[in-house]
């Protein structure tokens, strides 16, 4: 399968946080940039005509802060490229304060099927702690809006390990975001950049991060709460409805196909890996001049590719299947790691399976360490 | 030999030795502007890095002077560490004169004194040299002031330039021939030759650097190294100009190399006399002396798969390196090894560095020691360099450990910093005087273990970089010794074990605990850290355990990044040693010996 990744590196504000390809203050660029995707998108070549694009997904950045006449033609653009999957998933990132009703409903009536909204945490200090605009009260209009604009495949992204934040605050986010009845949830633990400002404030001292103990509380806690939502954990930082999980993600994580458009965004294609530049503005330029936005390109050996696609497969709760990697590779994981595998077995952090490798419970949580001897 | 003028250069890291040798190759025309590499002289990366030349090269300059004539300006370059001083003060006997170069902007400095005093005491001629005079914070009389109130030289002689822009350059090859006394002797004495450097070369063997004293040599004439009596045919003699030239002799006064297959340059001793089998001189020069190696430590690879690489690296080494050894040594944690002997620690830096670099091997090494005699109660004595041999208790008589003199040359204001220093270190026969207003040279007897414990780098901390040591070898005195041992997770890491004297026994062994936790990264279970002396526990500390080590986020974009962080990781991995089951990274053996954490 392949799918097709569109990135809108645009903000409201820049997160102190974030390292992602987005940029406040760019609305000037806007329909520049909209212009320039959708002349990218008329170069792609298409490898295997035959078999429809069967996931979409808009990133960002902020896509939902381009307006919706921006937005929309962009998704009729890419129909008109490339033939989707009648059960295409077609999603969009979207973030509290950047949707109305109005606006989701048009979205949805364009044939996006899935929303995750950036809501982050219920909790307005933490709001505050992580330098979002708006607070709880914009941040429950947002789900209700996607929710009234006939959004049944809704996902809430969190943050978790915020400063300032405890176990119950934490309880009281996953809470709220769960009561309303949302088809996915991604909890993501706090990750201190570098050259962030919180990398900076992390130097210094500054971050009141919470404890070692209290994230293994909030990470128990939050596998706990989902289950008994009826959300399965199935990746590290992905919990969703059976049926549910996000067919987009899923995909990379299987290191399969996928075309790429946009500043910063990245494709593979058959084993080919294309970066974009990330500046919005060289991104316009170069697709003006009818130059390709990519900068670096990446081609693997079958070993490298092999032991990628195991390490980012094993993020998966199901591990990786054994006979998809002799399908693709010709090659078994125990001949590619003989008498290793066994020594992490015994030290109870992988379990081989006659069809599958994946990480125990315990392996997941040192997931870097034992990867590290896998990649 | 009217027209020979021998001389180096004495100065401060940075103050631009290489620069204004590199100015003079070029106004001496001795290679064309193209063939002109930057730095020419000091052309080891490691040596650049931190700025040090720690093998020397000389060159041979013709100088066409104003008065019409030509000479030969030989200069011979000098290594600028204490690890290294009898190196330079080999180089400076072979030498008539020394520019002293001075930075305009910052003056005199305490390092460059105590190379200024070597050239005083072979009684070499300096010309002050003040550089840098285009920087706009120059000051350069002030610093003429200096050379000629502080240090008591003849302010008629000193030199302005900027190495930088060539100003003032040829004044100062002028004022070599004219300021700088010709070499003497006798090109029809008996042959006195003093080696001052050796290199090795993989087609022509070892090239001898000499300065001809008295007598003459020429190809085919058979030589004699008057340390050890070894002969050897000479195959070709000359002079180092922009490659080697050869001549047909080298005669009373020139500085030039001596080709003899000669195949390592252990035989060739800096400081040796060569003279001629046939018409041998009465007496060897005065002032050589065996090279001492005084810091041991045990070189391991980390994977043992590289132990033949080390070895044949070694070996190379060694080819250029006179002043390194080594054996064979095993440690259980550790496997196969190398016991070596060093210089000094910035030696033993300089070769790890070396070999990691050229070689490619990734090592380990143990914590250095010096060498100790013990006396058994069976009344025999051993030489003890490894803690590994260190002898029964029970059985062990007495102990003597080396002394040193250290010379610190510092600004007043830092003596009282010192003094604590030296006390700590447990000095004796503390004295001082003033060279020169404000500057104070302090002398101190000090257990060598001590000083190769972190001295050097407490001492530039201490005096802001102001401070510079320099040391003698003097005697053993009687110690009390401790082996002390470090267990990780209730095993002895015998590569982590070091003898210390048994008053520090203890907080030695509290910090080393505390060191070792700092270095260890956690890992999947708790690692206990233990210091012990003779089995009984002094210190302990704990690693705790990893509990979560995992990549929130990964997406598409990520991939690539992602993959390279874990390969980065497992890279990391590779330059740890498991004992046991614990990973101790490379950094850890050397770490119990600083006394700072980083
Ligand atoms: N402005 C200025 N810089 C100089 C001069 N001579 C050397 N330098 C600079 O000083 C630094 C140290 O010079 P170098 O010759 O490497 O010093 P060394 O450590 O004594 O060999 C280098 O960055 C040189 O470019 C000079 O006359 N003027
Ligand atoms: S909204 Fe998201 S992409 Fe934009 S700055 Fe914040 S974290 Fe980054």
């Amino acid at each position: 399968m392949a799918g097709l990744y569109l990135h809108i590196p645009f903000c409201s504000s820049k997160c102190p946080y974030c390292s992602f390809v987005s940029f406040p203050g760019m609305e000037q660029v806007m329909p520049r940039y909209a212009r320039a995707v959708e002349s990218e998108l008329a170069t792609l070549v298409r490898q295997e005509q035959e078999t429809p694009i069967e996931t979409v997904f808009a990133g960002g950045g902020t896509p939902t802060i381009l307006p919706t006449e921006l937005l929309i033609p962009l998704f009729d653009a890419i129909r008109k490229k490339f033939s989707l999957a009648a059960e295409a998933e077609i999603s969009i990132e979207a973030n509290p304060g950047t949707v109305t009703r109005e606006s989701l409903a048009r979205l949805r009536q364009a044939g996006i099927n899935r929303i995750s909204l950036g809501i982050q945490s219920f909790n307005d200090s933490e709001l505050g702690k992580l330098g979002r605009r708006y607070r709880t009260g914009v941040a429950r209009q947002a789900v209700m809006a996607a929710k009234a604009a006939g959004f049944d495949n809704l996902s809430i992204d969190l943050i978790y390990g915020v400063p300032g934040q405890s176990p119950a605050t934490w309880r009281q986010t996953l809470e709220e975001s769960l009561s309303y009845v949302p088809q996915h949830l991604s909890c993501y633990q706090l990750t201190i950049e570098d050259g962030t400002p919180f990398a900076e404030m992390m130097e210094r001292g500054d971050l009141d991060l919470p404890g070692e103990e209290d994230i293994e509380m909030m990470d128990e806690m939050t596998v706990e709460v989902c289950r008994s939502a009826g959300l399965r954990h199935y990746e590290i930082s992905n919990f969703a409805r059976p049926g549910r999980e996000c067919r987009h993600n899923i995909n990379y994580w299987r290191n399969g196909d996928y075309y790429a458009v946009g500043s910063g965004a990245v494709s593979c294609i058959s084993g080919r890996r294309q970066r974009r530049t990330e500046d919005p503005v060289a991104y316009c330029r170069m697709v003006e001049n009818g130059r390709s936005p990519v900068i670096e390109e990446e081609n693997l050996d079958r070993e490298t590719s092999f032991r990628e696609s195991v390490v980012i497969g094993m993020r998966m709760l199901t591990g990786i299947s054994r006979a998809d990697l002799v399908a693709r590779y010709g090659m078994d994981v125990q001949d590619c790691y003989g008498g290793l595998l066994d020594r992490l077995q015994d030290g109870g952090l992988v379990e081989l399976s006659p069809t599958h490798l994946r990480l125990t419970d315990y392996g997941r949580r040192v997931a870097n360490t034992v990867l590290a001897e896998l990649v | 030999m009217k027209h020979i003028r021998n001389f180096s250069i004495i100065a401060h890291i940075d103050h631009g030795k290489s620069t204004l040798a590199d100015r003079m190759i070029q106004k001496c025309k001795l290679i064309s502007d193209r063939e002109f590499k930057d730095q020419l002289l000091d052309n080891m990366d490691i040596e650049r890095e931190r700025g040090i030349t720690i093998k020397s090269q000389t060159i041979c300059l013709p100088y066409q002077a104003r008065d019409g004539q030509t000479y030969d300006l030989n200069l011979v370059d000098t290594p600028g560490h204490v690890d290294f001083s009898y190196e330079v003060s080999r180089a400076l006997t072979s030498c008539e004169g020394a520019l002293l170069l001075i930075d305009a902007a910052q003056g005199v400095e305490a390092q460059t004194l105590a190379n200024l005093y070597l050239a005083m005491e072979n009684d070499l001629e300096i010309i002050p040299v003040i550089n840098k005079i285009d920087l706009p914070s120059a000051e350069p009389e002030k610093v003429a002031l200096q050379i000629e109130e502080d240090l008591g030289l003849d302010g008629s002689l000193i030199q302005y330039c900027s190495a930088k822009t060539g100003k003032g350059v040829e004044d100062i090859l002028e004022a070599i021939v004219k300021h700088l006394p010709p070499p003497e002797g006798d090109p029809d004495k008996e042959l006195q030759a003093l080696i001052f450097d050796a290199h090795y070369d993989a087609f022509r063997g070892t090239i001898i650097s000499v300065r001809i004293i008295n007598g003459t040599i020429k190809a085919g004439d058979v030589i004699r190294f008057m340390s050890n009596g070894t002969e050897y045919r000479v195959e070709e003699v000359g002079l180092f100009k922009f490659r080697r030239e050869a001549e047909k002799k080298l005669s009373a006064g020139q500085i030039g190399y001596i080709l003899a297959g000669v195949k390592t340059v252990r035989d060739t001793r800096p400081g040796d006399t060569i003279t001629l089998r046939d018409r041998p001189c009465a007496k060897a020069l005065p002032g050589f002396k065996e090279v001492q190696q005084v810091v041991f430590s045990s070189l391991y690879p980390i994977s043992t798969d590289d132990y033949e690489d080390l070895a044949a690296a070694l070996e190379k080494l060694q080819l250029n390196d006179a002043a390194l050894s080594f054996q064979k040594d095993s440690s259980a944690a550790l496997g196969f090894g190398f016991r070596c002997g060093f210089l000094g620690l910035l030696h033993l830096e300089v070769v790890q560095e070396r070999l990691e670099r050229e070689f490619d091997v990734s090592l380990i090494l143990t914590v250095p020691s010096v060498k100790y005699n013990f006396y058994l109660s069976d009344g025999t004595k051993i030489e003890v360099d490894n803690p590994a041999h260190f002898p029964d208790p029970a059985k062990i008589q007495r102990v003597e450990e080396p002394f040193i003199r250290a010379t610190i040359l510092i600004p007043e204001r830092y003596m009282g910093a010192v003094m604590t220093l030296c006390m700590e270190r447990r000095g004796e026969n503390t004295s001082y005087h003033y060279p020169m207003p404000g500057r104070i040279e302090f002398t101190c007897e000090l257990p060598l273990a001590e000083v190769i414990y972190d001295f050097y780098d407490r001492l530039k901390s201490i005096t802001q970089g102001y401070g510079s040591f320099d040391y003698e070898m003097l005697d053993y005195r009687l110690s009390d010794l401790v082996k002390l041992d470090i267990l990780v997770n209730g095993e002895i890491v015998d590569a982590l074990s070091q003898l210390v004297h048994r008053n520090n026994s203890r907080a030695r062994g509290l910090h080393a605990c505390e060191m070792l936790k700092e270095e260890i990264p956690r890992q999947m279970f708790k690692i206990a850290i233990q210091a012990a002396i003779g089995g009984n526990i002094i210190a302990r500390t704990n690693v705790s355990a990893l509990r979560k080590d995992v990549t929130a986020k990964c997406y598409g974009g990520d991939i690539s990044r992602k993959r390279k962080l874990l390969e980065k990781q497992k890279e990391g991995k590779k330059r740890m040693k498991t004992v046991g089951n614990v990973d101790i990274p490379q950094t850890a053996f050397l770490a119990v010996l600083r006394s700072e954490q980083k």
